[in-house]
């Protein structure tokens, strides 16, 4: 069983950012270096605190991006246009600069393989982010778990780790990955053209006797409309998470 | 905007909880006093703002973990609660 | 804070400017002037309907009485213009609200000489206490409007108490009533560590202060 006890009590910490990497018109990865980080589980989140000179202070939590791998972190940011903390990690910010944070916390939303599966994930936009770091560690541990990710988005831009995803499902039968757009679609476009409904969720999800492990994350409705469909649908509610991102629009 | 959009879950104030357990709080089980549903604390319904924050029973809405914060200080309130579960070193 | 750790080029987004070119005195101390009206909520938004809603006034009253809605609309109507603060550190500048004023419902029911505080009690169960001088002599409101619209429920409609000179957090949204004591009965937020009285100018913010 995977410990759960932390070493003494969490404090902040100081971060290097090494990179910045540029994901779709709104999103932004920053790659970041942490001295002295024990590694994090997949899902799991870090809070981050932006201080003014002043000492003005205004914190947020970002889920992390990528699996464990030693002393990097990397965090995937959507923009919030009339936001504090976003339009400054994603305009601001460079290569060079620190960055305050507190984590990993968030040891109840975690996937890791030796929970078993199938496993079922529901994102809706910048959702995707911690059931990303649970889709790559799957991949860096060679996983064999049956893994489906619904992944809701606004436009074919908007659809973060396309590529990457594309090759996951391709190298390997046992992950399925489905996309739905809901603003609009390109021509030619194969994935549903619309917002995730129970019709949906009965289409790509195993069927409750499978009894699959569930992650849903995004805003705060979404995740909310998602949950409530899935335990309509049979599915057992001890074996839904949900990760509620709050009221930014997916 | 409502609390409807607002709402999170109790894995949000993982890193404030975290601060004051020397554990990974959002495993921990509690028990609702008022209707004695048993839930992770990373299951509850959770507000938070700067004032603090609140953490509610996502069966009957009881607010089971009341949170205010000040600079250096952290005020618990867990009389919602009839138990808290909390792992511990074995041994 | 990491050893006075400053994240280089941050102002967060107050600092955009000084919406409405804020005379510094305007603000208390420890305050910035923020232009929209965030929503701050413990819990869900109750949902009342107007025609269901009810406010009463109990305790050390030599006539406790209950109003609806309407019977408050029928009432010598009073505005609020002017700032409010909340503990979180913004302050909303120059708005309004429309309503009546707490005088006018406590003329009504007659304070005891002995009561002292007040607990205002809301649809939701949230509370909040104040010393009785604090909602009396024209510095307290029970409004429905907010800037010439009804109040919404997120902001508390529909009807929220106002009591702008101190923190935000003792104007109790979707209030259902205030109860006149002879003793001091800490609220929700103030048995968290929270200021019992909560002046913004002398910044009493948290117990202690």
């Amino acid at each position: 069983m995977a410990r759960t006890a932390l070493l003494g009590r969490l404090t902040w910490r100081l971060a290097r950012v090494a990179a910045i990497r540029r994901e779709t018109p709104r999103c932004t990865t920053l790659v970041l270096e942490v001295p002295g980080w024990s590694g994090h589980r997949p899902g799991q989140h870090v809070d981050v605190r932006l201080t003014a000179e002043d000492g003005y202070q205004a914190e947020r939590s970002y889920s992390i991006a990528s699996a464990p791998d030693g002393e990097q972190v990397e965090l995937t940011v959507e923009r919030i246009d009339d936001g504090e903390v976003s339009p400054y990690l994603v305009d601001e910010l460079h290569a060079g600069d620190q960055l305050e944070l507190r984590g990993p916390v968030g040891g109840y939303f975690v996937w890791q393989p030796d929970l078993g599966g199938p496993l079922l994930l529901v994102a809706g936009g910048s959702g995707v982010v911690p059931l990303m770091a649970m889709l790559r560690h799957r991949a860096n541990q060679r996983g064999t778990v049956p893994t489906r990710l619904l992944y809701s988005s606004r436009t074919a831009a908007d659809i973060l780790y396309r590529d990457e995803l594309q090759r996951l499902a391709a190298a390997d039968p046992a992950v399925r990955v489905t996309h739905a757009l809901t603003r609009a679609q390109p021509p030619g476009w194969d994935g549903y053209a619309r917002r995730i409904d129970a019709a949906m969720l009965r289409e790509v999800s195993w069927p409750p006797a499978e009894r699959p492990l569930v992650y849903v994350c995004g805003p705060t409705r979404l995740v909310e409309a998602v949950a409530t469909d899935l335990v309509e649908l049979g599915h057992d509610p001890a074996r839904i998470k949900t990760e509620r991102f709050g009221p930014t629009g997916a | 905007m409502d609390d409807r959009d607002l709402r999170l879950d109790g894995n949000a104030v993982a890193g404030l909880l975290a601060e004051v357990f020397a554990v990974e709080p959002t495993v921990s089980w509690t028990n609702c006093a008022s209707c004695g549903a048993s839930n992770q604390i990373g299951a509850l319904l959770a507000y938070v703002h700067g004032m603090g924050a609140v953490l509610r029973c996502p069966g009957c809405n009881q607010a089971l973990l009341r949170l205010g914060r000040a600079p250096g200080r952290v005020w618990l309130d867990l009389r919602g609660m009839r138990w808290l579960q909390v792992e511990v070193e074995t041994g | 804070m990491v050893g006075g750790f400053v994240s280089r080029g941050f102002r967060g987004r107050r600092r955009g400017g000084r919406e409405g070119a804020a005379d510094p005195d305007r603000l208390p101390p420890g305050q910035y002037a923020e232009a929209g009206f965030p929503v701050l909520t413990a819990g869900p938004t109750p949902r009342i309907e107007a025609t269901a809603y009810r406010f009463r006034i109990e305790g050390l009253v030599r006539h406790p009485h209950q109003w609806s809605l309407d019977e408050l609309r029928a009432l010598p109507g009073s505005t609020f213009s002017g700032d409010i603060h909340c503990v979180t550190k913004w302050s909303k500048l120059d708005t309004s609200f429309g309503g009546v004023s707490v005088d006018t419902l406590l003329d009504q029911v007659e304070p005891l000489p002995h009561a002292t505080h007040v607990v205002a009690f809301s649809y939701g169960g949230y509370t909040t206490n104040l010393p009785l001088d604090d909602v009396r002599g024209g510095r307290a409101w029970l409004v429905w409007e907010h800037e010439g619209a009804p109040l919404p429920p997120e902001h508390g409609g529909p009807a929220r108490l106002l009591v702008p000179h101190l923190y935000l957090w003792k104007s109790a949204k979707w209030v259902a009533g205030l109860r006149l004591l002879d003793h001091d009965e800490p609220g929700f937020w103030e048995t968290l560590g929270y200021h019992r009285r909560g002046d913004p100018w002398q910044e009493q913010r948290y117990w202690g202060d």
